[in-house]
């Protein structure tokens, strides 16, 4: 059961596989064989008319004739090269111009005489000198060197291994007719290869700065490295062997396995996946080639190059055409198309060169692998770099997306906020309904009912007064506590104190008014008009049981401002000079169970405040003391 | 026992309530005083008793059965500037009694008020003391804080011009809001206790609104209206 299940799946999988990578082998063989087209039509031609083949050969002290193209043994020293010698015929009627002798192509290096005078030596031309450069040389013939008829022409072709000396055949006859040819020659393997060079060394800022910029991105910072390898490679002449600059030679040696063990970093790095461990290993042919460079003298870092260097760099090139196959099958996207592409190219461009370094296929050993690299390389960074211009575009795009939604997001916020406003703002209705309804309760309607009982009862008078002369005043005090009095508690005990006068008056008792500090009670921002309307009923209380239970003849009331540990804190007293509540309780029992009730509501309403409320009472009078708190609380939580 | 004013005459007092119980409890506790005391129970027969005479005297309700009191007090102060205006109140709430200052009256009388206490409050009309009381001292005080805060007034309640009134003045209001007798805010104040009920006879005249040309003016001043 569970093979089939976990068989299911692979079988479609692999079909898959199949079909995306059949098509794009297939391509890639079309490509090879494009290449290898390529190479055979791109082959400059030269002018056969005035082509030297024939040379007779002196190499170790034997003489002999050879044909040109020809190679010779590689060796290691440069004295007693091998001698070409010549002859071509020179007609000095058809000489309207001067004449040149134009070697296409050799290896390593050439000095070129005419009749025993030397006219070209190319040890002193350093782009010449590189053996991964198909570079031509031309030298005019001096026309007092010429002599009508035959004339004699030798060449010493210097080697240095570990490649085998080439010589490509030799051409001499009027300049006009060779210098088209040498031109040629000189733009494909010279110019264009300063011209990719160039191109590589500024997109390897443009890389390095992105890289700077993004250190996440460690993909722009491989291949920067990789092309500032290359154009150093590609810049600094290497020295001719007599001037054996050996450690910077193995610098030079060492940039090509190094380089293309970078591009694979970039491949592996580029397409998403992690770098393995184990890859640090592709480094390790460029690196000994270097380290072998500055120790040892040549010629052993240039044969290391050639066993180690040039394989590492066809293994790195068939990784890289496997990076990107696999990239190719998963992701199928232009990208790893184009990459693989290109890398098949270079492949090609490797064979190429490797069969014609081993004379596996007869050829001119014209080695264009460095430069089918290089246009690679600028690709890739072109590439890079439209990749870095869209994903800068995204983000643009991205950014306007943003701020659209962001907008969104703000008005559906708005909107909640608005809908949350409203349902606070309900909701502090309600609370205040509540609030009202029940202070109305506690007042109003108390006193209401009272009335409505007295007249049924058929009371006349006093009482009836009393009960709603007190419902207009708790009328008066609920409404005048909804009043917003910005956390000043004096100003709702500037109302009270007229209310209580206008209540005493009749009484012909004289409330006393003492406000100790001047700004009596400390501002209390938190205050609400629940807070106040319990503070004023107490203090109500309290002058009704000092007028009705303990007839008191002064009352005096003292507001001051106390400095506690938590800072100031105020404090209301009410004082008068009656007898007392225990007095009033031996009196008469209704009045104590009256007093009692009242002493109960002032302690709860004290206590929903946080206020502390202290009572004491003998014979010479009663003192009601509220301690205010620091911070009113915010919720009634005793209340109910 | 007859009250007088200060030329000798009999104090009349024209009373405009709709209410008969209340309207008889005033007009005993006035006429108990020495007082000369007409009344009427609307609006039409308030005009009527003012056509024969103009009296010392206006007490009068603010919800009348065929108009708002308001109406009257704006009338008979423009007709009879000599006559002192209160309205009665069942509560003494801001609402009611500031908008009756701004259209002239200069003080107010609760309906429940013992009847000595509303013979005083006339005594002391008459004389030139103006009662305020500390809710209303208040609500006066809170709008000149609020005028100062912002000029978009979003504050609720009657509209209130308080440009005019002087520091001094909004000094004397701050003590009355808070409770404090005539005498404490004169010795606060470093006034004399006489000069107390003046001021507020003053901030009452400085709070009225007299014709609808000075409003535009000084709606103008502070800014309210752009021309």
């Amino acid at each position: 059961m569970s093979e089939i299940a976990a068989k299911a799946p692979t079988r479609p999988r692999r079909r898959l596989i199949v079909s995306r990578l059949v098509p794009y082998l297939l391509l890639q063989a079309l490509i090879v064989i494009a290449t290898i087209l390529g190479l055979r039509l791109l082959q400059p031609s030269d002018p056969e008319d005035f082509a030297l083949s024939q040379f007779s050969l002196r190499e170790d002290g034997v003489t002999r004739p050879v044909t040109l193209p020809h190679f010779t043994s590689s060796r290691y020293s440069l004295a007693d090269p091998p001698l070409y010698t010549g002859a071509f015929t020179f007609r000095s009627a058809d000489a309207g111009a001067g004449w040149s002798v134009y070697l296409p192509r050799f290896s390593n290096a050439v000095e070129v005489a005419v009749n025993g005078v030397v006219v070209l030596d190319s040890r002193r031309d350093a782009n010449a000198n590189r053996p991964d450069r198909n570079t031509p040389q031309i030298a005019v013939i001096p026309a007092s060197l010429l002599r009508d008829g035959s004339n004699e022409i030798t060449v010493r072709l210097f080697v240095w291994g570990p490649l085998k000396g080439f010589l490509d055949t030799v051409y001499v006859g009027p300049d006009a007719a060779l210098r088209p040819s040498y031109e040629t020659r000189t733009l494909l393997f010279v110019t264009l290869q300063v011209a990719f060079s160039a191109w590589q060394s500024i997109l390897a800022v443009i890389l390095a700065i992105m890289w700077l910029m993004r250190r996440r991105e460690p993909v722009y910072g491989v291949l920067a490295v990789a092309m500032v390898l290359g154009v150093i490679q590609a810049f600094i002449p290497p020295p001719v062997p007599p001037a054996a600059i050996s450690r910077l030679a193995a610098v030079l040696l060492a940039s090509a396995p190094t380089e293309s063990a970078l591009i694979v970093a970039f491949g592996v790095l580029f397409f998403g996946w992690r770098w393995p461990r184990y890859g640090m290993l592709l480094f390790a042919p460029g690196l000994i080639v270097f380290v072998v460079g500055l120790i040892a003298g040549p010629p052993l870092p240039r044969i290391l190059f050639l066993v180690l260097g040039i394989p590492t760099v066809g293994i790195c090139l068939f990784l890289m055409a496997c990076v990107t196959a696999t990239a190719v099958v998963r992701r199928q996207d232009a990208a790893s198309f184009t990459i693989g592409c290109a890398v098949t190219i270079v492949l090609t461009c490797w064979v190429h060169d490797m069969l014609s370094v081993f004379e596996i296929v007869t050829n001119e050993r014209i080695f264009v692998s460095r430069l089918s690299y290089s246009a690679m390389l600028v690709a890739i960074g072109a590439g890079l770099t439209w990749r870095f211009a869209r994903a800068l575009n995204q983000v643009d795009s991205f950014a306007g997306q943003l701020v659209t939604r962001v907008h969104e997001a703000e008005e559906r916020l708005k909107a909640s906020f608005a809908r949350e406003e409203e349902r606070a703002r309900a909701a502090a209705l309600a609370n205040e309904r509540t609030r009202l309804m029940r202070d109305l309760h506690d007042g109003l309607g108390g006193q209401l009912v009272s009335i409505v009982a007295l007249s049924e009862r058929g009371h006349e008078g006093a009482s009836i007064t009393d009960a709603a002369r007190a419902a207009l005043k708790d009328l008066r005090l609920v409404i005048d506590s909804m009043d917003d009095i910005g956390g000043d508690l004096m100003l709702a005990l500037g109302s009270w104190r007229e209310r209580a006068t206008a209540q005493l008056r009749p009484h012909d008792i004289a409330l006393d008014w003492r406000v100790a500090t001047p700004q009596g009670v400390p501002l209390h921002p938190e205050l609400r008009p629940w807070h106040v309307i319990q503070i004023v009923r107490i203090l109500d209380e309290a002058v009704t049981n000092a007028v009705k239970h303990a007839q008191a003849r002064n009352i005096a009331v003292t507001i001051e401002t106390l400095d506690g540990a938590q800072g100031p804190y105020g404090v209301i007293s009410v004082t008068d000079d009656g007898c007392g509540f225990a007095r009033a309780e031996n009196g008469e029992a209704a009045g104590a169970s009256q007093t009692a009730r009242g002493l109960r509501n002032m302690r709860s309403r004290a206590a929903r405040c946080g206020a502390m409320l202290d009572l004491s009472s003998d014979a010479q009078g009663t003192q009601v003391r509220l301690q205010l708190p620091q911070v009113f609380p915010d919720s009634d939580a005793a209340g109910g | 026992m007859s009250e007088q004013g200060e030329t000798g005459e009999t104090v009349t007092i024209l009373l405009v309530e709709d209410d008969a119980p209340t309207c008889w409890r005033l007009q005993d506790a006035l006429v108990k005083a020495g007082y000369e005391v007409r009344s009427a129970g609307t609006l039409a027969e308030a005009r009527t008793a003012l056509a024969e005479a103009a009296p010392r005297v206006l007490l009068t309700d603010l919800r009348l059965p065929d108009g708002h009191g308001v109406e009257l007090i704006r009338e008979v102060r423009q007709r009879f500037p000599d006559t002192e205006i209160m309205v009665i109140s069942a509560l003494g709430d801001e609402e009611s009694v500031i908008s009756a200052i701004t259209v002239g009256a200069t003080g107010y009388l609760l309906k429940d008020a013992f009847p000595t206490d509303i013979a005083t409050t006339v005594r002391d009309l008459v004389a030139g003391h103006s009662p305020i009381s500390a809710s209303i001292a208040r609500f006066i005080v809170r709008r000149t804080q609020g005028a100062a805060q912002s000029s978009a007034g979003a504050t609720p309640g009657p509209a209130l011009n308080t440009a005019k009134l002087t520091p001094r003045e909004i000094d004397i209001l701050w003590g009355i809001a808070k409770g404090f007798s005539y005498a404490e805010i004169a010795s606060h104040l470093g006034l004399s206790r006489q000069t107390v009920p003046g001021h507020i006879k003053n901030i009452y005249r400085k709070l009225e609104v007299h014709t609808r040309s000075e409003a535009v003016f000084e709606a103008v001043q502070q800014g309210l209206i752009k021309l």
